[in-house]
């Protein structure tokens, strides 16, 4: 037995324009994350050579792997979920960002005592935190504009540098006396 | 002049106004293909209502709505709660006014968590706000613009909600507030968010309460270590209460419910140790009735197959002025089936016992008009009044639905919910009234049916039940994510009276 009736209900933002701008500014944010991963990335591929520890070393290596995972989602499954696509001129600002992080971590060494690879140890610390806040923003645009798919990707990637941040900040901390009072690489 | 710690956490700044808004409408091949893959699709055919019933969407695309009331002249107005369940992200907070001529405006605030409850009266819109460490009452004067404050004194800032606004035959005014804490005590098992925001925020008793000095242990996760703290009940997180010590009673209380003059005044508290008094509804004789949702299964105060259920105010029934001691109801230490939440049968399947807060507890109110089945969430409510819709006298409740696995390890509590119930409050039994063909969200069995009933509110003229869908939302055994742009307005209609 049909219970329906054949009245028109009105749509909240859900129109064409209103949906096809919000999407866009959307993809204008996730180039912004993309640019905040490729920095983070190169950062983190730069700094390994630099580690002589092996432990740290280690840990930053799998780091770098998984950095390069998270922006290969990022440019493909992020983007797609919005059915958009990156700009390439973002990645190579990123990779850019990541360099100029380096010759910040370099100066801020220079002028306040570090040693080491500690300052590009705390630049990375730095970055992902960056990285990982603008990612986390793209997953509250998922939950706004009703796209279990966008908060998903984003939610784990999230949990992914959350991780990675735990074991930066516990790498920073263990090792800045070596860098900052013995004025010792590791 | 310095401003001290007292009057920053006042809430100032409310600002709100009116402003055109442009909805479209939907074909139903529309509504077959939704732009928000959270919720693809409406569609009124997979939503079961009794034989002689219509049922139909009126708005699809509501972002975390919370309520829905009408005025004289056929206007439907439905809040959006901005900063809601979970607390992000937030949409914005206001209310949606479509005309009975089919145009539509808003009224917007600048306020982080929104509208809650909403009511208009004689040309002014009574809100229940929530947002910082105290919720609000407010009236805005539709014609003028006027915004007035009632109400800024019941302390909030935590998990649960404000009741209300609604009103009485007598005029009066009738609102709750939900308890800042879960589980009793203010513990991270909550949105830790809370504690960031509203770190000094606490459980207010309604009377001099004294503490048994159990205090619960848990990890601080504001801390850089895994500092273990100890909290006590009525505290702040992280504060430990003493064995004796006694916390002094206050009007100004929360899991509580009160009466006042419409405009705020001679403020009279009838009822305490009410969890989550979210639904408010009085009947045709202005018995006066509220919704408790159960304690939760999880964390470091866990307590298992605790009911749903609805109170029964019955101070609300006496003399405006004349309540010189509220009834309680039972919260922080009992469960709505009024036994104590360390009995046996509440005994938690996982998470840390509970054991008792309090000593020398107030004699209990209850028993409870209906226990429902736990974790069904039961949230806003209204009575039928009208012969032309059917079922007088009863009670219809919007159930939000589970979140289990979230707060129950049980797979029975997975489907609890996601429904509206009729309740005949004087027997205690109810019957399922709006649901779908399974019962469950329609995100899990599938369809363009109901997903989160939140509100459920008569027609002026009686012959329509409003159902509010909250919308979309996903919960896992370890968090719980909500779609913006995912709510609906139904409207269900007796076919002998559309037809009349």
């Amino acid at each position: 037995m049909d219970n329906t009736t054949q009245m028109q209900p009105i749509l909240i933002e859900l129109d064409n324009e209103t949906r096809s701008k919000q999407l866009d500014r959307a993809a204008t944010w996730f180039n912004n994350v993309l640019l905040t991963q490729a920095s983070y990335r190169k950062l983190v591929q730069d700094t390994v050579e630099k580690i002589d520890e092996p432990h740290i070393k280690q840990y930053l290596a799998e780091i770098a792997m998984r950095a390069e995972t998270h922006e290969e989602v990022i440019r493909g499954e992020l983007f797609s979920a919005i059915d958009r696509t990156p700009s390439d001129i973002r990645t190579a600002l990123g990779t850019m960002a990541g360099k100029a992080r380096e010759a910040l971590g370099d100066m801020i060494a220079l002028t306040g005592g570090a040693r080491g690879p500690w300052q590009d140890l705390h630049q990375v610390y730095l970055s992902n935190y960056n990285s990982m806040g603008a990612i986390a923003v793209a997953e509250q645009l998922g939950l706004a504009l009703g796209i279990p798919q966008v908060a998903h990707i984003a939610f784990q990637l999230v949990a992914d540098k959350s991780t990675d941040q735990l074991l930066l900040q516990e790498c920073v901390l263990e090792m800045c006396s070596m860098s900052i009072l013995y004025h010792e690489r590791f | 002049m310095e401003t001290s710690n007292a009057e920053r956490r006042k809430n100032t700044g409310f600002k709100i106004s009116k402003s055109k808004f442009q909805a479209g409408t939907a074909s139903p091949q529309d509504l077959h293909n939704l732009p928000t893959p959270a919720r693809p699709t409406v569609d009124a055919r997979d939503v079961v209502v009794p034989e002689g019933y219509t049922v139909e969407p009126v708005m699809v695309g509501l972002s975390f709505p919370t309520d829905v009331t009408f005025d004289d002249k056929g206007t439907v107005y439905v809040s959006e709660g901005g900063s809601s369940w979970p607390t992000r992200p937030y949409m914005p907070a206001r209310v949606i006014a479509l005309h009975a001529n089919g145009e539509t405006e808003t009224i917007d605030m600048n306020v982080q968590a929104g509208p809650r409850g909403i009511t208009w009266r004689d040309g002014e819109l009574y809100m229940a706000l929530k947002g910082g460490y105290h919720m609000q009452i407010v009236k805005y004067n539709l014609q003028s613009g006027e915004l007035k404050v009632l109400i800024d004194s019941l302390p909030s800032g935590g998990w649960h909600e404000p009741g209300g606004p609604i009103f009485g035959k007598d005029g009066l005014m009738y609102f709750g507030n939900g308890s800042v804490s879960q589980q009793g005590v203010v513990l991270p098992a909550g949105f830790t968010v809370d504690m960031a925001k509203h770190p000094l925020a606490h459980d207010v008793p309604g009377q001099d309460v004294t503490l048994s000095g159990n205090n619960v242990r848990s990890r601080d996760p504001r801390m850089p270590y895994p500092y273990m703290v100890e909290t006590g009940p009525f505290k702040p997180f992280g504060i430990a209460a003493e064995k004796g010590e006694v916390v002094k009673g206050d009007i100004n209380c929360n899991s509580a419910v009160w009466r006042s003059r419409p405009d705020g005044t001679d403020m009279e508290l009838l009822a305490w140790g009410i969890r989550n008094p979210f639904g408010m509804a009085l009947n045709e004789e202005d018995e006066l009735y509220v919704t408790d949702n159960d304690f939760e299964e999880k964390g470091e105060r866990a307590i298992s197959m605790d009911p749903d259920c609805i109170w029964h105010i019955k101070n609300a029934s006496q003399p405006f002025g004349s309540i010189t001691t509220p009834d309680w109801y039972g919260f922080p230490d009992f469960c709505h089936d009024g036994l104590p939440v360390n009995h046996p049968s509440h005994l938690p399947g996982r998470g840390t016992p509970a054991e008792m807060l309090m000593e020398n507890h107030p004699p209990l109110a209850g028993p409870a008009a209906f226990l429902e089945q736990p974790h069904s969430c039961m949230c806003r409510m209204d009575f039928s009044r009208s012969d032309a819709f059917g079922f007088r006298g009863d009670l219809f409740v919007a159930e939000w639905g589970s979140m289990a696995p979230l707060n129950s390890p049980h797979p029975e509590d997975l489907t609890h919910g996601f429904r509206v119930i009729r309740v005949n409050v004087k027997n205690g039994t109810a019957e399922p009234f709006v649901h779908n063909k399974e019962m469950g969200p329609a995100s899990k069995v599938g369809g363009g049916g109901i997903e989160r009933p939140v509100s459920c509110k008569f027609s002026p003229d009686g012959k329509s039940l409003y159902v509010l869908d909250f919308g979309g939302v996903q919960v896992t055994s370890g968090n719980m994510l909500a779609f913006a742009h995912t709510g609906v307005l139904w409207k269900i209609t007796k076919k002998e009276a559309n037809n009349g």
